[in-house]
């Protein structure tokens, strides 16, 4: 008991203290948003941000990464470091902890799993480091903003697309699905069969689960192709697994038979938006990568010295041959 | 005749072996070939210098990494992050659950052997507490014991199959590696079980969440507290217990100890239950420190444990080796890790650095001298 004494005394004399001295501006200071309890040094100031990436080996992160880099040099003020997780959350918490040891000036995360990072993440913007969280989420609200796609949303437009432009008259639909289990490929599912609704003349025929992974999904095609004579569209919950069944078409030379469409529309030259370009898919639907978007807030909270939404979300784009060149030059404007 | 012919045989490994972990007296074959041994003893003494070097070769590569990382580590202010009271308590904290498995990963391959089972394993521990706790709402003692049990039989069961059947334990333990994934995927059904902690429904007990904690001031964390304890038992147990004696004779020449009646099926049992029982140990520490059990906890984690025991300089060969060397080469690769993370090193080159430095343990280890 005794031992408890002396820190619940200094600690009562630091809230009246503060409760004391405490300014209005001070007070607004102290709530989460954009977690600036450190003065705003603003345009005159330098930035070091840490961006803690769950897995590069995915080619969106990666692109994630790079979007981030690219964005960033335009800020003369900031300088980005950058970790890989390699798929660990044991690892990401350590990336965000040695960030922290750095002394960084804000943390964008995109975190591997939303749990184990969660209470990373509230160290960091407890500490008064504003926090941009990209992607995927992490749980409660100790975060300045996050920025990620509507998986619902574009499974929605992809179903809508089919409905409306490939199969107006109705037909016959496989889905290849992404891993099992993972919230974008329930998402992705679920908006496609809302997407399809206005139309019951299509039917999704079968379904089957390619893991996110090209040669999953081309295996899985080669089964859907033997078990049923007819398909006029495929759908695939990402652009390798729909590229993969287009090769299974292709192999027994059925591929002009039915239409092909993806997500994600990478703009790299293994990505989705190459072929739709190059005439193996139909359409794909851009999942943005948010890189730019999380410089452009970074600079909002720490060079302009402003708030950010809490929630950004952005929105899917519709890309087929019509744009598909256009959209991939603008997102590699160097080359 | 053939018996004396295999443990003279044996002479240098027996002599090897004595420098490195048994007590003299409990030698049992030493009286043996005593004889055989008498020649190296000139040697060995006026070497002696660079025996001891090797012989401390992870020790000194920790105090060279650590003295690098001092040199290196970015500072603020004239401090220097890198000793930072926080920093050196993650980067201890971070080694913990490579270093639990790596201190069973060593009884392994001191006896010749191999586990790429364990962070299958870790993983499947990391479900079954989260799982048994949260979802079925068991106490802390019975769930953490029935986990335990489930990696000691795990491993005692690919023990049996590697020293009963006669099949490698790289085979046994990379279809063991199979098998408890596949079991953690099916406990969990495929989704990482969110641990909450409370007395209500569905939440973890607070005696579970202890764990994570630090303690000391807040200055140590308690995962690092369980891996000093599980070290320390390892080291201590080497150099009193009979056990191993036999451990290390089973490492040396399997045959020779068969024939000298070290009871070798038992030893490998008992040594791969020891791993997957620090495995299981490492899985509950992985789950309460991110609040989660998920069934791809683990991957790729058996391999950091054998860097680290390649690093502390054991032999993959068997019979040569310390659990101390272990945790140096452990803490080596943890103070590693940090300082190219504190310089903000691109993780590609990171993974060169990584896998230049095992390259150069192991290389060391075939300059040495002793046999």
């Amino acid at each position: 008991m005794r031992n408890l004494k002396a820190p619940l005394a200094a600690a009562a004399v630091a809230a009246l203290v503060l409760a004391g001295c405490g300014t209005t501006s001070e007070r607004t200071s102290a709530e989460p948003q954009a977690g600036s309890s450190k003065e705003c040094k603003g345009a005159d100031g330098k930035y070091t941000i840490g961006m803690s990436q769950a897995n590069v080996a995915e080619p969106y992160r990666q692109r994630m990464d790079d979007d981030i880099k690219a964005a960033a040099k335009d800020v003369p003020q900031f300088d980005v470091k950058f970790a890989d997780a390699a798929q660990d959350n044991a690892k990401q918490v350590a990336d965000v902890e040695n960030y922290l040891t750095q002394q960084i000036d804000l943390l964008i995360i995109s975190p591997n799993e939303a749990k184990p990072l969660t209470a990373v993440v509230k160290k960091a913007f407890d500490k008064g480091i504003p926090v941009i969280v990209l992607d995927r989420k992490v749980e409660g609200d100790a975060y300045t903003g996050f920025i990620g796609g509507d998986n619902v949303e574009i499974g929605t437009a992809a179903g809508k697309f089919v409905a409306e432009k490939l199969l107006p008259s109705g037909g016959n639909v496989v889905e290849i699905k992404g891993l099992a289990g993972a919230t974008p490929q329930a998402e992705r599912n679920q908006g496609f069969a809302a997407g399809i609704k206005p139309n019951p003349k299509i039917k999704i025929i079968a379904t089957a689960s390619g893991d996110w992974l090209r040669e999953k999904g081309q295996a899985q095609m080669d089964a859907l192709l033997k078990a049923n004579p007819k398909i006029d569209v495929v759908y695939a919950h990402n652009d390798p697994m729909a590229e993969g069944a287009y090769l299974a078409a292709k192999a027994v030379g059925r591929e002009k038979e039915m239409k092909f469409i993806g997500i994600d529309a990478l703009p790299i030259p293994s990505g989705g938006i190459k072929a739709v370009e190059q005439g193996r898919l139909s359409a794909t639907f851009t999942y943005p990568t948010n890189g730019k978007e999380a410089i452009a807030a970074a600079k909002k909270i720490l060079v302009d010295c402003g708030t950010i939404e809490k929630t950004q979300t952005l929105q899917t784009r519709l890309i087929d041959k019509s744009n598909a060149a256009s959209i991939y030059a603008e997102e590699n404007p160097t080359g | 005749m053939t018996n004396a012919q295999d443990k003279s045989a044996t002479a240098p490994a027996d002599a090897d072996r004595q420098a490195e972990a048994v007590p003299p007296t409990a030698a049992g074959t030493t009286t043996a070939v005593s004889a055989a041994k008498a020649p190296t003893a000139v040697a060995e003494s006026s070497g002696g210098v660079v025996a001891t070097l090797f012989r401390f070769q992870s020790v000194f590569g920790l105090l060279a990494v650590f003295i690098a990382a001092i040199i290196f580590s970015p500072r603020r202010d004239g401090e220097i992050l890198f000793l930072s009271a926080d920093n050196l308590a993650n980067v201890v904290r971070a080694v913990s659950e490579i270093g639990i498995i790596a201190v069973g990963m060593t009884f392994v391959i001191l006896i010749g052997g191999i586990d790429l089972s364990v962070g299958a394993v870790l993983g499947l521990a990391a479900v079954g507490s989260a799982v048994l706790m949260v979802e079925n709402d068991w106490g802390f003692l019975p769930s953490i014991v029935v986990v335990l049990a489930i990696g000691l039989v795990f491993g005692a069961l690919q023990g049996m199959a590697t020293a009963m059947i006669g099949i490698q334990s790289f085979i046994v333990t990379l279809a063991g590696l199979q098998i408890a994934r596949g079991l953690a995927r099916i406990w969990s059904d495929g989704q990482g079980v969110a641990i909450a902690y409370g007395n209500g429904p569905n939440e973890a007990p607070d005696s579970f969440a202890i764990l994570g904690e630090r303690t000391f001031g807040g200055l140590v964390p308690i995962p690092v507290l369980i891996f000093a304890v599980v070290a320390i038992a390892a080291i201590v147990f080497l150099r009193v217990s009979a056990f191993s004696r036999h451990l290390y004779a089973v490492g040396g020449n399997e045959k020779a100890a068969r024939l000298s009646g070290v009871p070798v099926i038992r030893v490998k049992i008992a040594v791969f239950a020891i791993c997957g029982l620090l495995a299981s140990l490492a899985g509950i520490v992985h789950a309460v420190q991110l609040n989660q059990g998920s069934p791809n906890d683990g991957i790729g984690y058996e391999l950091d444990a054998i860097a680290a025991v390649v690093i502390g300089g054991t032999s993959l060969a068997g019979g040569r080796g310390s659990v101390a060397g272990t945790v140096a080469g452990a803490l080596l690769l943890g103070v590693l890790n940090n300082i190219l993370a504190l310089n903000n090193i691109d993780s590609n080159i990171q993974l060169l650095i990584k896998g230049l430095v095992i390259v150069a343990a192991a290389a060391l280890q075939r300059l040495r001298p002793a046999s």
